[in-house]
């Protein structure tokens, strides 16, 4: 099981290198219009700054893996923590200048501040993290001011996002098995591990697998969807299996059937075409998820894990706003910094729902809260509609 | 009367409008010029039937003297931010928003029809029936916890501070006072709410809404005095100080100069136990009050407002009690109704006690505790919330809502 996730968690990070792996191209040509120089008059100096706190960075980074080399849970976490505050310091800067190695730098940097938080490391993982985000710092480092054109850039956003989708489908399909397996031997504790596991895959491309007519209802459908309780399948269906009946008999075939509408639906989003206007919409649309169903426990209403659909829904998100970040600084910086920071404040919210790397049940939240929760989602959702205004 | 389309504005219109802004300048005292710039609104619509307007500028806050609308929404919001920046353009985005809807406007789309509309819309071509947007400030504004938040501790008003707890009082945790209060009042109610509606819209990310409620009242057309849910007549005794509104209303000297022209707005809501009501005897409903049910006359008066004779009043009785304060307030009161209550199956109805006053601890904390531990009506009734507000004199042309409480600090 432990080598399966980690193949997972890898896998998924792939899918990372491969939305920044299109960043290096650039186009000295397209000169005009450009949307992410630097400003020319302290471009300089802002450019130093950027230099030299990322070869502080970089020294922590490399700090960091020989503790985590060491297996050093203590110092792990205290660099991980401090790598946090050194981003936090100037990333504005970054995000404004180098928007697409600053993309890069946050997909690696904030998963090890996350697990700074944790009791148990991962030590294989963050490893693995910790190198890519090496990599990352490398290449801010020699980061040359863009000259793409915002259309270009919002192209390569686009095409980089399809990428993302497709290999988050594959993963899905994957681990979807892994879940079947589990449902089949009649492991009802594994099977309720790997369910988590799976769904967030599912959560982060929600609108995109929604596209696809009857597949979505087939295999996401809740008991309150379907007119007939007896033509009920997928997966919550197997959750009312594991968490309410607490029985697995009679769920084989639902998990068959699983595994091949994950498999349908991931062939269907390999030949998908995106374009702005989709991947803009759905980022919206994922955020509204959240808000409706997740933050109300209608999602998961036997297994409580809506905390972690929902904040696999911001981080589904959150990778589209990262992706359209140049063009955003063209049209209106002030509105990817209000992002930004409400992306921060949701994340550092939900952290602190956490135990041990994993989300606490939906019904152990006050009314309270939920409701913090809920305005944060509202405030989020009020800038990410605005991001529509690049196309 | 349908608007009339490309025929400029009728002879018939132009007095109306003229008489509107002669309201305005009575009300608000906004200046000629202010009012007549509102037929400049080019996304405000041509005279409606119920495009009455009142201007939002002037010396003291619309709505607060104003004749009483129909409709009422009343928000409580809760700042969120830490950042007087974010604060004050808040409340920049409100003024804009607050004139061009007093107006009988709506906020303009950019053009990208990708973006959601700027305003939600359901307000497009009603007018704006005497839309009046009132806000004042709660005590957590300038403390909260303690906290001084955006520098104001020091301008906190006199007589602000949280009203304190009364016998018999049912309050709901929930019905915090919050720290802005927003007033909107209209004579439509789908004007009225949309104004709150997009009001919220643009504090998003500044400040949430904690709680709202809508109340109704109806007057007969000829000016007499509106009845409440228990069918007695509830305002008889504004007509006493419609001359003195500086004496009871308008709070001045001794208060910081924000304040001076302001108001404070004292909020209960009370439940109204009406099924109880309702199976109580006509002379049971009439000397709780202290008014024949029909007329509004005081007992041994003749009229509604005919003076008190106090010594034929029944010791408890809400009348004596409100006499022998010997004060005056600017009531401003709507009626509510709720859902019902699961369990009994009784209405969750009653009023939305409001009322204006220059110092509210000589002039109604006094009058409220003397009614809460005497007065009869309190078998008939539950106060379930309660709030003080500080609302600052009114807005010039060219400021913001707030303006001169936050400035240089």
């Amino acid at each position: 099981m432990n080598n399966q996730t980690q193949a997972l968690k890898v896998l998924s990070l792939s899918g990372i290198i491969l939305l920044s792996a299109c960043s290096n191209a650039t186009n000295s040509n397209e000169a005009s219009n450009s949307a992410t120089t630097a400003p020319a008059a302290d471009g300089q100096a802002v450019d130093s700054t950027i230099k030299d706190s990322t070869v502080k960075m970089k020294a922590e980074t490399t700090k960091l893996q020989d503790a985590l080399s060491k297996q050093d849970g203590d110092q792990v976490k205290a660099l991980g923590k401090g790598i946090n505050e050194l981003w936090l310091s100037y990333e504005n800067t970054v995000r404004q200048s180098f928007p697409l190695e600053y993309t890069e730098v946050e997909k690696y940097e904030m998963p090890i501040f996350s697990a700074s938080a944790y009791d148990k490391i991962d030590f294989t993982s963050l490893t693995v993290t910790a190198q890519n985000l090496m990599g990352a710092l490398e290449k801010l480092e020699q980061a040359k001011p863009s000259s793409e054109s915002s259309s270009e850039l919002l192209d390569k956003a686009v095409a980089n996002y399809e990428a993302f989708v497709k290999e988050q489908a594959t993963s899905f399909a994957a681990a979807t098995k892994t879940f079947a397996a589990a449902v089949k031997s009649g492991d009802a504790e594994k099977a309720k591990l790997e369910y988590t596991k799976a769904r967030v895959y599912f959560e982060t491309i929600e609108p995109v697998a929604e596209s696809f007519g009857d597949l979505d209802p087939r295999i996401d459908a809740r008991l309150a969807d379907v007119e007939n309780e007896k033509d009920w399948t997928g997966y919550h269906r197997i959750e009312k299996a594991l968490w309410a009946d607490k029985s697995l008999k009679g769920q084989d075939v639902y998990a068959d059937q699983l595994v091949k509408d994950t498999e349908e639906l991931e062939g269907k989003i390999q030949d998908i075409k995106l374009n702005a206007k989709t991947m803009v919409a759905g980022a919206i649309e994922l955020i509204n998820e959240a808000s409706t169903s997740k933050i109300t426990g209608e999602e998961e209403i036997f297994s409580k894990t809506d905390l972690v659909d929902l904040a696999a829904n911001i981080n589904g998100s959150k990778t589209v706003y990262l992706a359209i970040i140049p063009a955003l600084n063209e049209h209106n910086p002030d509105l990817a910094t209000g992002i930004d920071k409400q992306f921060q404040d949701m994340e550092s919210l939900l952290r602190s729902y956490q135990e041990n790397g994993s989300y606490i049940a939906y019904d152990k939240l006050t009314t309270e809260q939920i409701r913090e929760l809920s305005d944060k989602l509202s405030q989020l959702s009020e800038l990410m509609t605005q991001t529509a205004a690049i196309l | 009367m349908q608007p009339k389309k490309d025929a400029g504005i009728s002879r018939r219109e132009f007095l109306k409008l003229s008489a509107v802004a002669a309201a305005a300048l009575a009300v608000g005292g906004g200046g000629a010029g202010a009012a007549l710039s509102m037929f400049g609104q080019s996304n405000a619509p041509a005279a409606l039937s119920n495009d009455e307007r009142l201007n939002f500028y002037g010396a003291h806050q619309a709505g607060i003297i104003t004749a009483q609308q129909k409709y009422l929404y009343l928000g409580s919001f809760r700042i969120i931010t830490d950042s007087k920046a974010d604060l004050i353009s808040m409340l920049k985005e409100w003024t804009k928003f607050s004139t061009l809807a007093a107006a009988g406007g709506y906020r303009k789309s950019s053009g990208n029809n990708l973006l959601p509309p700027a305003d939600s819309g359901e307000a497009m071509d009603l007018g704006a029936a005497k839309l009046t947007i009132t806000y004042g400030f709660g005590e957590s504004f300038f403390l909260d916890d303690g906290k001084d938040r955006f520098g104001a501790a020091g301008r906190k008003p006199s007589h602000l501070s949280r009203i304190p707890r009364m016998p018999k009082d049912h309050l709901d945790p929930a019905f915090q006072a919050g720290d802005i209060a927003v007033q909107v009042c209209a004579d439509d109610q789908q004007i009225a709410f949309h104004a709150l509606r997009n009001l919220i819209r643009l504090a998003s990310g500044t400040a949430i809404l904690n709680w709202m409620e809508e109340g109704f009242t109806s007057a007969p057309p000829d000016g007499k005095t509106p009845r409440n849910l228990f069918g007695f007549k509830d305002g008889t005794a504004n007509k006493l100080h419609q001359s003195d509104f500086d004496e009871v209303v308008w709070a001045g000297t001794g208060e910081p100069e924000w304040m001076r022209g302001g108001s404070y707005l004292a909020y209960r809501k009370i439940r109204m136990l009406l099924e109880v009501w309702d199976r109580s005897s006509l002379k049971a409903q009439e000397d709780t009050f202290g008014r024949s049910k029909e007329s509004g006359a005081a007992y041994g008066a003749v009229g509604e407002f005919d003076p008190v004779p106090v010594s034929e009043q029944p010791v408890d009785s809400h009348v004596a009690l409100a006499k022998q304060s010997r004060q005056s307030i600017h009531r401003r009161a709507y009626s509510y109704t709720g859902a019902i209550e699961p369990r009994t199956g009784q209405l969750d109805a009653g009023l939305l006690f409001l009322s204006y006053q220059r110092n509210p601890q000589e002039q109604f904390i006094p009058m409220l505790r003397l009614m809460q531990s005497r007065d009869r009506l309190n078998e008939y009734t539950q106060h379930i919330a309660s709030a003080l507000y500080a609302c600052p004199a009114g807005v010039r042309e060219g400021e913001y809502i707030g303006q001169s409480l936050l400035k240089d600090i």
